[in-house]
């Protein structure tokens, strides 16, 4: 589903050259459900924006299904993300104004879908992820586990191949954090959508089937969970 | 996706109140002061064609030329043919009416005829013994003659209400015309005061008088002649037309001349005038039409400049929102199209709101109007002393479009920086916010 071939970013701070990421070469099948981990620095936020085709590599290619994202324009870039890529963020993002089940309608709104005919799909993604009854209330009316909860049926909605979560427990506490990842980890199951989360948080390491460590923009280890549960 | 931004947008006062109330006071203030002006301007237009101009004038241009000097012999003969050539040459929609400007020294005698006072007056002569004339009604006479009646038989005469206290004058006098008859030689008569008539310029009430067009004909030995033809159009036809509408009787008119009616004299050369040829009122006009634009160029560059800023605080409140919708897929175009939106509701909703306040203030001045009397008492400006406001959809139209237009500019030049930014910032800034 995924390549990423020989890429470097560098960005130029303060008048010199800082290299974000070193010739990384990894490659992730469908379905996967796995994680960046490194301290800050590191280079995670970056692969995760190179990957969502927020930004582009300095040298090197990144291909999602098929598609060569360095050779897409801006806007074939927005409908890439649009149509098959779902985010979480870190301090999750919701929208203020709007309801819960306005939150996780947006996505399908912008791919110009009609509420009348997703209203129950909608409404079923908030009862899967258990909160039919804040499916009215606004984000300040919820709990932090509660709110990531609705970042995450707003990045499922729409059915995507793929979820990019940046940091999606840092804010939360472990028993949260617990139940978010093993939330994820069932619709990963039931969706089959891929989920790459960036992290640093040694918790998240029990659930994924495969962890990248990166240090200082390079590649340190890439282990796959073994049969036995270990990572190797 | 229209129903969730307006959703948002009346949910987020912040994002939608402070607009709303800009937009709504400054297409307030636009309405407000434009319709104000323009009633201002066209009360003076309306009051200089009713009393002096008309809005097209037919008029022998040797008087033209001395008009100041009102020589009566270059008046124009042939009044009914010359009133037919008119009808069938004008404009159908313009109503004809023959006036005689003259000048003389009025008299007042005592019982024993001895002058009591006297002095210089402006004279105009209109169709007033006939109760259907259609200048009782366009000059106001019912209204306007304060004291007394409007002439009913002849020889009777109506004085301007500030020059009659200058005289003492009351009801029933006598007044002893003394001027120039049409061929140079002096002519008296006596008139009998009927009324006292308030015209609402100052300097028409001091030195004013008329008196009935057949009178005058006979007073100034004048019999079928007039100094001027005043056409009246309905208050529909703009003054931008009036220039047309000249040309088109200008057209017929060199036929005329060559072949004139046979009352004319051979040196009778008429000429149609717009009220914008006289009195030097279409440079008034351009200069009036460039300040209001100027008042509507500043009322929007302000509008502009703080919805601008609006938009500016409005963006750094959403950015997270911008960011997240830009990673979501929205593309940079659709966020700014939205923003327009917006935008536009907005500017909507503010514009029709000041124009309800604008117009408002407009109505109350148009019905009740701002009396002025005592600052217009020295101008020679043909003003009414109550000056109004004119309701007009082009005074809204003048509102509502800077409104909505500085609603949506003021929006995307806040928004230029979200549109020129990169995904990869947004989202950073997104995550550090």
């Amino acid at each position: 589903m995924l390549k990423i071939q020989n890429v470097s970013k560098v960005y130029r701070v303060g008048g010199q050259d800082f290299i974000a990421l070193h010739n990384i070469n990894l490659e992730i099948e469908d379905g996967a459900f796995m994680s960046f981990v490194g301290p800050s620095g590191s280079g995670k936020t970056t692969l995760l924006n190179l990957i969502g085709g927020l930004d582009s590599p300095t040298s090197g290619e990144v291909v999602f299904n098929g598609f060569h994202l360095n050779e897409m324009s801006r806007d074939q870039l927005a409908v890439l993300r649009r149509e098959n890529i779902g985010f979480i963020f870190q301090s999750y993002n919701l929208l203020p104004v709007y309801s819960v089940y306005e939150n996780i309608l947006f996505p399908l709104l912008l791919n110009k879908q009609k509420e009348s005919q997703v209203r129950d799909k909608v409404m079923a993604l908030v009862e899967k992820v258990g909160l039919s009854a804040e499916a009215n209330k606004k984000p300040a009316e919820l709990s932090g586990g509660q709110c990531q909860r609705v970042a995450i049926a707003r990045a499922l909605v729409k059915d995507p191949l793929l979820v990019l979560a940046d940091e999606p427990t840092a804010n939360l506490d472990v028993e949260n954090s617990h139940h978010i990842l093993e939330m994820m980890r069932t619709l990963n199951q039931e969706t089959q959508a891929a989920f790459i989360f960036s992290t640093h948080d040694e918790k998240v390491t029990r659930f994924v089937n495969r962890e990248v460590a990166l240090e200082d923009g390079y590649v340190k280890s890439d282990k796959v969970k073994q049969p036995n549960g270990e990572l190797i | 996706m229209i129903r969730w931004i307006l959703k948002g947008m009346l949910r987020d006062k912040s994002r939608s109140l402070f607009p709303f109330l800009v937009v709504a006071v400054g297409v307030a203030l636009t309405v407000g002061l434009l319709g104000f002006m323009d009633g201002v301007f066209m009360g003076m237009i309306d009051m200089t064609a009713k009393l002096d101009t008309g809005h097209i004038r037919f008029v022998n241009k040797p008087f033209y030329e001395e008009e100041h000097l009102l020589p009566m012999d270059r008046a124009l003969a042939g009044q009914k043919k010359t009133l037919a050539w008119l009808r069938e040459h004008g404009d159908p929609r313009i109503q004809w009416s023959p006036r005689i400007r003259w000048g003389a020294i009025m008299d007042i005698p005592d019982e024993e005829g001895n002058t009591l006072s006297q002095t210089p007056v402006i004279g105009m002569a209109v169709q007033l013994l006939d109760p259907q004339s259609p200048e009782r009604k366009r000059l106001q006479l019912e209204q306007s003659v304060i004291k007394g009646k409007i002439p009913s038989r002849s020889k009777q005469i109506l004085v301007g209400y500030q020059l009659a206290e200058t005289l003492k004058l009351t009801i029933g006098d006598t007044a002893t015309l003394m001027g120039q008859t049409f061929d140079g030689g002096l002519a008296t008569d006596n008139y009998t005061v009927s009324g006292f008539i308030r015209f609402g310029v100052a300097a028409m009430d001091k030195k004013m008088v008329l008196i009935d067009l057949g009178d005058a004909q006979q007073t100034f030995y004048m019999e079928n002649m007039v100094t001027d033809w005043l056409g009246f159009l309905p208050r529909s036809v703009a003054y931008g037309d009036y220039e047309k509408i000249k040309q088109r009787i200008e057209q017929g008119l060199a036929a005329l001349i060559k072949n004139p009616p046979e009352d004319w004299a051979s040196d009778d050369e008429p000429i149609v005038l717009s009220i914008l040829d006289q009195r030097n009122l279409g440079e008034i006009i351009k200069k009036f039409e460039l300040i209001r634009g100027i008042i509507v160029m500043i009322f929007s560059f302000l509008m502009v400049l703080v919805l601008w800023n609006a938009g500016l605080i409005n963006g750094i409140h959403r950015y997270g929102e911008m960011g997240l919708r830009l990673a979501m897929g929205e593309t940079h175009k659709a966020l700014m199209a939205s923003l327009a939106l917006e935008a536009f509701a907005v500017g909507l909703a503010g514009a029709m709101a000041g124009c309800l306040v604008g117009g408002t203030v407009v109505y109350f001045l148009q019905e009740v109007g701002v009396d002025m009397g005592d600052a217009m008492a020295q101008s020679g400006l043909m003003v009414n002393d109550v000056v109004r406001g004119r309701l007009s959809v082009e005074g809204f139209i003048r509102g509502i479009v800077p409104g909505m237009t500085a609603s949506v500019a003021g929006s995307l030049i806040a928004s230029l920086a979200i549109f020129q930014r990169s995904e990869a910032n947004l989202f950073r800034e997104l995550e550090t916010g």
